[in-house]
Order: structure tokens, then sequence, then C-alpha cells
């Protein structure tokens, strides 16, 4: 039987994942849908899903920190902001593009049969892996590029109490989104079988970002368990070179999680730590709450056919996203869903990268990949 | 009665957004046909999503949908001209 605190924090994170999955299955909520489909089709339906996750996500953890909910605040894993983060997040805004979903969004896709998604995924375990070759110069260049040093939220860098710019930004927020939904902009007619709308997919995934904070100590995060299984992998074939990998031997996590009274350490090294205890049990529910979901319907199939241009342009994006989910760090599920709420200052250069990063894929993938 | 020519596109396990995409290439260039009631635009494929997106997209076209459950996925019928 496994010993606290690791026995909560894996019953947690799979819970998590199997209703993520799930959800993100029965509403089609995919993280790169929303940036893409605004410079693609100036379609801003799924953006504005993304504002409400990001506000009630917002309210939550304030409320609480506020309270006592939250004991852990800023959350383990966020540091100084930096240029790495934007260019980070201007390659990962082409990868996730061209891999037809992030690392969420791939893995749900993956959990309801499509081979491009696990393209995608085998892409990003590569990419992830690969960056190990260039931590050292990458580290030296994001230590370098420090823009505030020893201050991690907007907050903190104010010298402001972080209700202070929180309550006026959730109250303005809240209020487009009142009128948003008023003028029946945050719906739409659906005809998949099973549907959820969005909207309630945004509040669902909200609410499970503030229970992984509450209970595990962080809001969801993935990419870390790709270099690890990546590394694992990579192990298997040349076991010396991986132990010879400073990167592989980073403890990235190194914090005391809530109802625990000792330090969990882990990092991207193949072997099982905390970061495992973490995240795998995420990434397994993920793709098996898509599973059941599509399998219930009746729609789970391996869709394995499509173009060779396709396939490339998967495989190539996942390579992207991994990389940069490296070089940010971390993803857009970290810093849209988790630090964003906060305001953590790493999260907002990710977003100032990722937007343009978004508008490149998007060109490139309508003008070379599907055609 | 006219003949009505079906351009058919069928797009399964295609990566996002294969599908709105084509679907409306397909429209651009047969647009005038579709508003003559001299064509439709036929899609099959297995992308939940598609089934919200291209009937949001081709209403503000001007165009009509009609999405119903197939064995393998979603048909989505699109005319104009009515």
């Amino acid at each position: 039987m496994l010993e606290q605190p690791y026995l909560l924090i894996i019953l947690s994170s799979l819970a998590i994942g199997l209703t993520a999955g799930f959800v993100m299955h029965r509403s089609d909520f995919c993280v790169t849908a929303c940036f893409r489909d605004v410079f693609l089709f100036r379609d801003f339906f799924l953006m504005r899903q993304m504002l409400l996750l990001v506000v009630v996500g917002m309210v939550l953890f304030e409320a609480g920190r506020l309270t006592g909910a939250i004991s852990i605040y800023p959350f383990p894993g966020l540091g100084p902001p930096s240029l790495s983060n934007v260019i980070g997040g201007f390659i990962f805004g082409i990868g996730m593009v061209l891999a037809g979903g992030c690392v969420c969004g791939s893995l749900f896709k993956l959990g309801a049969g499509s081979a491009a998604s696990l393209l995608a995924v085998i892409g990003m375990l590569t990419g992830s892996a690969f960056y190990a070759e260039i931590h050292p110069q990458w580290s030296a260049f994001a230590k370098s590029t420090v823009l505030i040093q020893g201050v991690i939220t907007l907050p903190q860098w104010l010298k402001l109490p972080p209700t202070a710019l929180l309550l006026p930004l959730a109250t303005g927020g809240s209020f487009w989104l009142f009128r948003e939904f008023r003028a029946g902009r945050m719906d739409r007619p659906a005809f998949a079988v099973g549907h959820l709308a969005p909207w309630r997919a945004a509040l669902i995934l909200a609410f499970l970002g503030f229970a992984s904070y509450v209970l595990i100590g962080m809001p969801l995060g993935i990419t870390t368990s790709y270099s690890k299984l990546g590394a694992g992998i990579e192990a298997l074939f040349a076991p010396e070179h991986v132990n010879n990998l400073g990167y592989f031997a980073v403890q990235s996590i190194n914090y005391t999680p809530p109802f625990s009274d000792r330090p969990i350490i882990g990092g991207p090294g193949p072997q099982l730590d905390a970061v495992s205890a973490i995240q795998y049990p995420l990434l397994i529910g993920i793709i098996c709450g898509a599973f059941f979901s599509a399998a219930r319907l009746g729609e789970w199939r391996l869709q394995w056919r499509l173009p060779r241009r396709q396939f490339v342009s998967a495989l190539t994006g996942g390579l992207l996203l991994g990389l940069a989910a490296r070089m940010a760090p971390s993803c857009n599920v970290w810093h849209l869903w988790g630090g964003m709420p906060i305001l953590a200052l790493q999260s907002i250069l990710f977003l100032v990268g990722l937007i343009p990063g978004t508008w490149i894929g998007a060109r490139l993938l309508a003008r070379f990949v599907i055609r | 009665m006219p003949v009505i020519h079906t351009i058919d596109i069928n797009i399964r396990g295609h990566i996002c957004p294969s599908c709105l995409l084509l679907t409306l290439r397909a429209l651009n260039q047969n647009g005038e046909a579709l508003r003559a009631g001299t064509a439709e635009v036929v899609v099959v494929t297995d992308d939940r999503h598609a089934t919200t997106t291209i009937p949001a997209s081709v209403d503000r076209m001007g165009f009509h949908t009609e999405v119903t459950r197939i064995d393998d996925g979603y048909r989505i019928r699109i005319f104009g001209g009515v």
C-alpha cells in the first residue's frame, strides 16, 4: 500500500484526469482551437470559454488563498519572468496548431482513437527528451534574460496584495461574460450526441484546477512527465547517455504538499518520483476519460488514415510542442488555467509569445498542410 | 425537378480543423450553385467539433445545414436556395 502523501496525490490526479478527459471529449474543449480559430476563422466562441475558465479560476484561487484552502502561494514550479517564457510560448503556439492539439488536447483526442494525436504525442515525447541535449545552453540563456529578479506574480512586482488586482479584473471579466451570456454568444447549437456545452466544461475544468491546487498543491500540469517518459524510453536504448545528461538529474519539484508533513521531490529524469505521482495519473486519466466517453457513445474507433502532409505536420508539431514545453517552461494548460488566474509573470509572457506563434502556425497549416 | 449535384467531402481521422477548412473551401468554389439550389455539399466526418463549427460558419454565409448521425460518424448536408 502506498504511503501518504503519495496515495492522495495519485488518487486525486487520476480522478481529475478522468473527469477532465471525459469533459474535454464531450465538449470538444480544445485550447489550441481557442486561439487558432480566432486567426483562422475569426471565430471567438471558444476564446470566450477560455476567458470564462480563467476568470472562474481567478475567483476560486483567490478565494482559496483568502480562506486558507490554498496553503502554498504562489504554487511551486513557477519562477521569475524571463525572455525564455516568450520564446517558449511562441514555439509552443506554432507546434500546437501543426499538431492539431496541445499536450492535453492531443491526449483526449488520442483517447478517442485519433492516430494523428498519437503521432503528436510521440513527437512531444521526443521533443521533450531532446530538450535535455540543449538544456545547459538554454538554461543559461533563461537565467541571463530574467526580466525581474525574485518576483513571480504581477501583484508581487507591483507590491500590491493579490486581491487589489484580482478583484477588479475578475469583476470586470464577470460583467463582460454576463453580457456575452445574455447576448447568446456563450452557447451555440450542437448536434453531436452527448454534447456538453463548452461553458459548462470551462466551469468544470476551472473547478478541477482548483481541486488540484487544494489537494496536490499546484494546478494542472503535465509536461514534465513527457520528459520523464521520453527519458525512460531513451534510457532503454542509450542508458549511459541518459545518465550523463544533466537535465535528467534536475529536481524541479521540491515542496511539502497539503495534507503532508514531509516534502516530495521529483524531476524530469526517468525514475519514479513526485513528478510521476502527480502527472502520470493525470496523463493516463485524460486518455482513459476520453476513451470511456467515446466508447459509451459508440464513437470510439481508431482513425489512422490521414494524408501524408498531416502525418508530417502532427509529428513536427508534436516535436516543437515537446521542445517548447521544456523551454517555456511548461504548457498552455499550466500557464493559462493555473498561472494566469494568479497573474504569474511567466504565464503572461508565455501568452505574449503564444499568440503570434498561433498566428504563424495557423498560416502554415492553411497553406501547406490542409489542402 | 432540377438535378442536384452532390459534392462529397469525406474527412475521417484528419487533424483539426481539416473538416471546417475544406468545407469552407468547397463552399467558396461552389457557392453560386448552392445558392441556385443546383448543388449541395455533403460532409462525412468523425469530428464531433465539426458538427458545431460547420453549421455556425455556414449559417453566417447564408446556407443551411442538416446534421445526422451515421454509423461511423456524422453526415452534414449543406444546401442553399431555400
